[in-house]
């Protein structure tokens, strides 16, 4: 039951494009899909929703061909746009209308998400408004992030199953952005199954629970984010001193990765490499600011993964 | 083709229809275009020659003033019982000009009237004059003239002594036919060449600006989604089917109910025109059929044809809007439409000029044959059939062949437009576009047949 992509490919002549992708959701949650530019993600977002024909491969919601007659499915694409001469209100009318919502219920939810995402003075004109004042708004009135707010609204009026959001914090402002993650905090908590798509490695770290990471069209790595964080292990240890220790650092085998006056992001073997340091730095009466031991954010593991499949081609 | 694919079609319709004529720039050129066709019929009315006619004259004197070289018998005027009193005054000088006004707005009920032989025009003039201010209409100058020229008219016959049934052989004119042994048993009719030709031109050319018209809004359409960037949130809500078929309903809708306003404003037109002067109405709307050497009484347009005509009329639309849907797919940008418009043109015009000519071959095969050949068929099935040169099943097989081509056409377009909405390429030459739609074909078929074996 659930969400399942299975064995996806697509070719374009002789150039895979996408090179057999799995995974799962058995339950809610966010499935992040992340890569590089050009690695894939968009495509297998558009193979998913049917928009662009598969080569091979299975999408499945709760074990039937995922469709949009058993899957009540809202998508926020990376390319987005409005009918930037028609107004705000028509194409949300429209949107609703043709996933088969009711003018009088679309129009209570366009009115709840018009003030959750701040849109409403946009929706409507203001009350004494004359002249074009009085006019609705329509979609080429209105800045980019706010008309990405209205293409939100799209994805969500018709209160869908499975939410793809394929980069859905880009071009916002940081007052917009953290609205834009309440909601999708918001539709966590209601149970829903989320895909979602980014570049911005932090946000994915807030929302997800599982992911894959594409490179030039392959999964190079897959798996739960906790999971494989631990796999890592504490490896990533941050120095900072008020005198130079580069020489002891040096000295017991662990690796500077980088340096910023005296602060050190390094990388140790494991635990007992990181405390073998921190006895000789005691044991020189060195004074230490800070000394941290975690493990990798999902923007090194990235970067890591990346770097090596880059290596390996 | 499944009926999940048109799910939604009937609100794409409706948006596209609210929108376009929420558009004020649409609205406006409605409104021209009926007062527009309002006023065909009192215009042309009233460029006529046969202008309304008074019952009584206000013109009591007649100044004539006679430039030609024969004599003209003035007192026949006083034949029509309208000017039986009319008092005469032939002027044996030439009229001044200063004096006949001064004349003419001092002796309100005197007209004037000078012949003269006008070489430029090859032919006789007579201009009449009358007063300002005075009780004299243009309408009662109008048929006065018209009294005057018929007494030319017989003065010319006069002076040359040509009998009036010498005039009818001379103004008779001679048509070559040619008709078939047994047409000739039958009593069959025989539609002129001219005829033909014009009613083949006039449909084929109807033809012509309805698709020109239709290709023009259906490529904003089918580009509208791309280049608003629209086109991802709307797949999945919609298929590309319903989206296509959705939209060109619409275009089909806004531009029959364009032409219908045209209809219905040129119907209430000559209903003006009719009440203000029923003769001019009729002779205006002779005129244009005469201009055009029409017979139209020898053309059958009973109800039934009527019917056949406006069927006939929405398969070749719908031939030309799937065409224009095709093409119209393949268009990712707005610099695309020009390479697309020549496609669509190109397609237009093979059909329509060959239309236009084939009357002129006066042949039944070739008549035939382009009946029921897909490029022609839409253009010249039904005016053959209109007039005569086809039988009834050649339009039947004509129009069944029509039928498939848009049917054929109308599933390409769908085909097409799904595979093109995410394509951000250079507009695709035919090979290309082939090519894609085959691999695409493939692709679907695998996808189909694993899906299948997973459903197994």
């Amino acid at each position: 039951m659930g969400f399942v992509v299975e064995d996806l490919w697509k070719k374009y002549g002789e150039k895979t494009v996408v090179d057999h992708i799995s995974f799962k959701m058995d339950e809610p949650g966010v499935y992040a899909l992340l890569g590089t530019n050009g690695a894939g993600k968009t495509t297998s977002i558009r193979m998913i929703l049917g928009m662009l024909m598969k080569d091979g491969g299975k999408v499945l919601w709760n074990g039937a061909p995922l469709s949009l007659a058993n899957c009540n499915i809202g998508y926020l694409p990376e390319e987005r746009g409005l009918y930037p001469k028609n107004t705000l209100m028509d194409q949300l009318l429209y949107f609703a209308s043709l996933r088969g919502v009711s003018r009088s219920e679309a129009k209570k939810r366009i009115d709840y998400w018009g003030q959750r995402l701040e849109a409403t003075e946009y929706l409507y004109p203001p009350k004494g408004a004359r002249g074009k004042a009085a006019l609705p708004k329509k979609a080429d009135q209105l800045s980019k992030g706010n008309q990405q707010k209205i293409q939100l609204m799209l994805s969500l009026l018709s209160d869908p199953e499975l939410l793809i959001l394929d980069e859905p914090l880009s071009g916002l402002d940081p007052v917009n952005a953290d609205i834009f993650k309440s909601i999708i905090h918001e539709e966590i908590d209601k149970g829903k199954y989320l895909i979602m798509s980014s570049h911005q490695m932090a946000t994915i770290e807030e929302f997800c629970t599982d992911l894959t990471i594409l490179n030039r069209s392959k999964p190079v790595l897959q798996g739960n984010l906790a999971e494989i964080k631990k796999s890592y292990g504490r490896i990533n240890l941050f120095v900072k001193s008020e005198q130079e220790i580069r020489p002891i650092i040096e000295e017991s085998g662990v690796k500077i990765v980088s340096s910023v006056g005296f602060s050190y992001q390094c990388k140790v073997t494991g635990e007992a490499q990181a405390n073998e340091l921190l006895k000789k730095l005691v044991a020189q009466n060195i004074l230490l600011i800070a000394f941290e031991l975690r493990e990798p954010s999902l923007h090194e593991i990235f970067v890591e993964k990346v770097g090596e499949a880059h290596e390996e081609s | 083709m499944k009926n999940h694919n048109l799910r939604g079609v009937g609100t794409v319709f409706r948006y596209t229809m609210q929108q376009h004529y929420k558009t004020r720039s649409v609205m406006v050129f409605l409104i021209i275009l009926f007062a527009l066709s309002l006023t065909v019929f009192p215009l042309l009315s009233r460029s006529s020659d046969t202008g309304k006619e008074v019952t009584e004259t206000a013109i009591t004197k007649l100044y004539i003033q006679n430039d030609l070289e024969f004599p003209i018998n003035w007192e026949a005027i006083h034949n029509d019982s309208r000017y039986a009193k009319l008092d005469i005054a032939l002027s044996t000088t030439v009229l001044n000009k200063d004096d006949l006004k001064e004349l003419l707005n001092k002796e309100q009920t005197s007209a004037a009237a000078i012949v003269h032989t006008d070489a430029s025009k090859g032919g006789f003039e007579i201009t009449g004059y009358y007063g300002e201010n005075g009780k004299i209409t243009t309408e009662d100058m109008a048929t006065l003239n018209r009294v005057l020229r018929d007494v030319l008219h017989e003065a010319i016959l006069s002076s040359l002594n040509v009998s009036p049934e010498q005039e009818a052989t001379v103004n008779s004119t001679a048509v070559s036919q040619v008709q078939l042994a047994e047409e000739f048993r039958s009593n069959k009719e025989i539609i002129s060449t001219d005829t033909h030709m014009v009613v083949s031109m006039f449909y084929s050319y109807a033809i012509m600006l309805l698709s020109t018209l239709a290709m023009s809004y259906i490529f904003q359409l089918c580009i509208e989604e791309k280049t608003s960037k629209l086109v991802e949130s709307l797949l999945v809500s919609v298929k590309p089917m319903a989206l296509l078929v959705g939209k060109i309903a619409a275009v089909t809708c806004f531009l029959f109910i364009g032409l219908g306003l045209i209809g219905v404003g040129l119907f209430i037109s000559y209903q003006i025109a009719k009440n203000i002067n029923p003769d001019a109405a009729a002779a205006s709307l002779a005129k244009v059929s005469g201009f055009f050497h029409v017979e139209l009484g020898s053309v059958n347009l009973g109800i039934g044809n009527i019917l056949l005509l406006l069927v006939s009329i929405l398969i070749a639309y719908s031939i030309s809007a799937s065409f224009s849907g095709i093409v119209g797919s393949c268009c990712s940008k707005t610099e695309d439409l020009q390479h697309a418009s020549v496609a669509v043109v190109l397609f237009l015009m093979i059909g329509y000029m060959t239309a236009t000519m084939a009357p002129a071959f006066e042949s039944d095969g070739t008549n035939a044959f382009l009946s029921i050949f897909p490029l022609t068929s839409m253009y010249v099935a039904l005016p053959n059939y209109l007039c005569g040169k086809i039988s009834a099943i050649v339009l039947i097989i004509g129009m069944a062949v029509q039928l498939l081509t848009a049917f054929f056409l109308a599933r390409l377009a769908g085909s097409v437009y799904s595979m093109m909405l995410l394509y951000r390429g250079g507009f695709p030459k035919p090979k290309q576009l082939f090519r894609m739609l085959r691999e695409n074909r493939a692709s679907a078929k695998a996808a189909a047949g694993k899906e299948a074996n997973h459903e197994a």
